[in-house]
């Protein structure tokens, strides 16, 4: 499965617009997670950008895919590419975290096209496995649901409840997707607490595993592509994605200080312009430049 | 003391054959077990409907994950296990991936307070009530009788969003007859007085209308009231009911932090304060034992319920006097 120079071209649009709007979101509310939304962003515009299927105009349509965000701190990513597909106008972007508007981790409440609600890690597999159970009940073979995770998070034991059962239940018509992005919030992955062998943790669990780089967009289409047709041994699909914490700002870049850390505006605007020349796009600083920060910052990830 | 003498069946077996009525009724019913479905009594159900059964083995952080999963599906699931796993092994799943989205799992929690078995503190759930009442979004439920259990689970069923419910291994005799309707944040008042109120909850409504009689044959007129619905609860009837007795003690089949005592008294506290006494278990886990000799061990007998009545009313005659 190759992508074509346009859809190439689209999905490289939508990560760059993912990343730019997570920024902004979260120097606005001056509250999020930039490394976590920014590891994932290729995953995200390839699944809404390419491989999901959904109806902004109609977001509970039986048919669709389903998306479970169990690394539910990423939600400014997924915030965005919802934004961005139509789900909710852009301009909503700027109440994240208020009341009222998107909620800090993803909440079904919060906008259409939110599957369900986290926060707590650990818990979306389950979540995923039981609507993959829902599915089946339904006798809908055309929907699928999809559960991104955070490599850190595979340290709670809930994971492995879950992943025990997705392969118990042969459910195949479910994509765990792992972003193994090596930082977690106080240190990095192997000295907090390893996750390796990671691919052969999944397959002893009885999961196929494709293991690929997360910012790889044709990888991660194939990827993707293939989840959906190796499913003929009745087993769920892991995509273990290696991708780089905060991908695209330097400063960021497999830095977990930045895992929770909301930047001053003008920060902000530097660390847009550069994710700009990183991507070559023209140089767009941060939106709200001339807005003085009037809310306390958050530097959890200190 | 209470003697167990009743031929009735058992909450739980009650708790059985409703599921069984419920699934033939609604197919979006589907029951999750955590390898206790024969403790909970959930055979019947299993033997019926083997399509609508699902076994998680023994991970009750995932049975509530799956739960929240199936009611975003659509379908109405029951994730049953003992009230000790559900409300503490996976009280964040219920939390977060069930209260906090309001969808729609009925929650059975079975074993409840001090008739479980022999199996000791671990086994023996006491904090469930104030657990489950402390999360947003739920609705919590303890049957005071089999046929008051029916009721309830058909309301939950009926109701969207998230219920917890008490399953409790134990027999009482029926209290209500046919017609018999539960409403959420309804009590119900089983015996009319003017000297006290006893506001019972689950199992406990039974020991207080024993006590009620024992208090009778010291000419002692107890209105005995019973407060299944714990949360939301019937602010209106406590606060008349104490505004006529002028005094209250609580029974709960739990411990007195958090629970039905709480709630009373909370209640009572900003509307109409009156001398409250609270009983259930204080401050203690509930070891092994035989089920009678720990109600006794731990105060809540319905001779416990009559003394703690006593000096709720003499209470309540030093602080006339003293108004006076």
């Amino acid at each position: 499965m190759q992508l074509t120079t346009d859809e190439l071209r689209h999905l490289q649009d939508m990560a760059y617009q993912i990343r730019r709007l997570s920024l902004e979101m979260i120097t606005y509310s001056q509250w999020g997670h930039i490394g976590g939304a920014f590891s994932m962003a290729e995953l995200l515009a390839v699944l809404y950008g390419k491989d999901m299927k959904l109806d902004p105009k109609q977001p509970l349509l039986e048919s669709r895919d389903r998306l479970i965000l169990s690394k539910a701190h990423g939600s400014p990513a997924l915030y965005a590419v919802l934004a961005l597909k139509g789900f909710m106008p852009v301009e909503k972007i700027y109440q994240y975290c208020e009341i009222g508007g998107l909620e800090g981790h993803t909440h079904i409440e919060s906008a259409p096209g939110i599957e369900a609600t986290g926060g707590p890690l650990g818990m979306g597999l389950s979540v995923a496995v039981g609507m993959a159970m829902g599915l089946r009940r339904k006798e809908n073979p055309r929907s699928r649901v999809f559960c991104i995770l955070g490599d850190g998070e595979c340290n709670e034991g809930n994971v492995w409840e879950a992943a025990m059962s997705a392969a118990h239940y042969h459910l195949d018509n479910l994509i765990a997707i792992v972003d193994y992005n090596k930082a977690m919030a106080k240190g990095f992955v192997w000295d907090l607490m390893g996750i390796e062998p990671f691919a052969d943790k999944w397959k002893a669990f009885g999961w196929n595993v494709l293991e690929i780089d997360g910012h790889d967009l044709q990888a991660v289409a194939s990827a993707l592509h293939t989840a959906r047709w190796v499913k003929a041994n009745g087993s769920p699909v892991v995509i273990i994605a290696h991708t780089v914490k905060g991908k695209g700002i330097e400063q960021a870049e497999f830095n977990y200080k930045w895992h929770t850390h909301a930047p001053d505006p003008e920060t902000a605007d530097a660390m847009l312009r550069e994710v700009a020349r990183n991507y070559g796009y023209p140089e767009e600083g941060y939106s709200k430049l001339e807005k003085a920060i009037e809310k306390e910052t958050f530097y959890g990830g200190e | 003391m209470a003697e167990n003498k009743t031929s009735t069946p058992e909450l739980r077996d009650a708790f059985g054959k409703t599921l069984l009525e419920l699934g033939q009724e609604n197919n979006k019913i589907v029951f999750l077990d955590a390898d206790l479905h024969t403790s909970t009594k959930a055979t019947g159900f299993k033997q019926t409907f083997p399509d609508r059964f699902v076994q998680v083995g023994i991970a009750e952080q995932n049975l509530f994950g799956i739960a929240a999963g199936l009611a975003f599906e659509g379908f109405i699931p029951f994730p049953s296990t003992f009230a000790a796993f559900a409300s503490r092994r996976a009280l964040d799943q219920i939390a977060i991936s069930i209260c906090f989205p309001k969808i729609n799992v009925k929650i059975p929690g079975s074993y409840c307070g001090i008739p479980t078995s022999r199996a000791g503190g671990s086994h023996n759930c006491i904090e469930d009530l104030a657990v489950m009442r402390a999360l947003p979004n739920m609705k919590v439920a303890d049957p005071g009788s089999n046929e008051d259990l029916r009721q309830i689970m058909r309301t939950a069923v009926a109701t969207p969003g998230p219920v917890y419910f008490r399953v409790t291994r134990y027999a009482v005799p029926e209290l209500f007859g046919p017609g018999h309707q539960f409403e959420w944040g309804k009590g119900v008042v089983l015996r009319p007085g003017s000297d006290v109120t006893l506001f019972g909850t689950g199992v406990m409504t039974h020991f207080c209308l024993e006590a009620a009689g024992i208090l009778a044959e010291q000419a002692i007129q107890a209105e005995v009231v019973h407060l299944a619905s714990v949360k939301p609860i019937d602010s209106e009837l406590i606060v008349q009911s104490a505004q006529k007795t002028g005094c209250a003690v609580t029974a709960e089949n739990a411990t007195i932090y958090g629970g039905l005592g709480d709630a009373v008294s909370q209640v009572l506290a900003e509307a109409h304060p009156v001398p409250v006494y609270r009983i259930g278990v204080r401050d203690q886990f509930v070891e092994s034992g035989g089920i009678e000799e720990l109600f006794a061990l731990h105060q809540m007998t319905p001779q416990d319920i009559a003394k703690a009545a006593l000096e709720v009313i003499r209470k309540k005659a030093r602080s006339e006097q003293e108004a006076i």
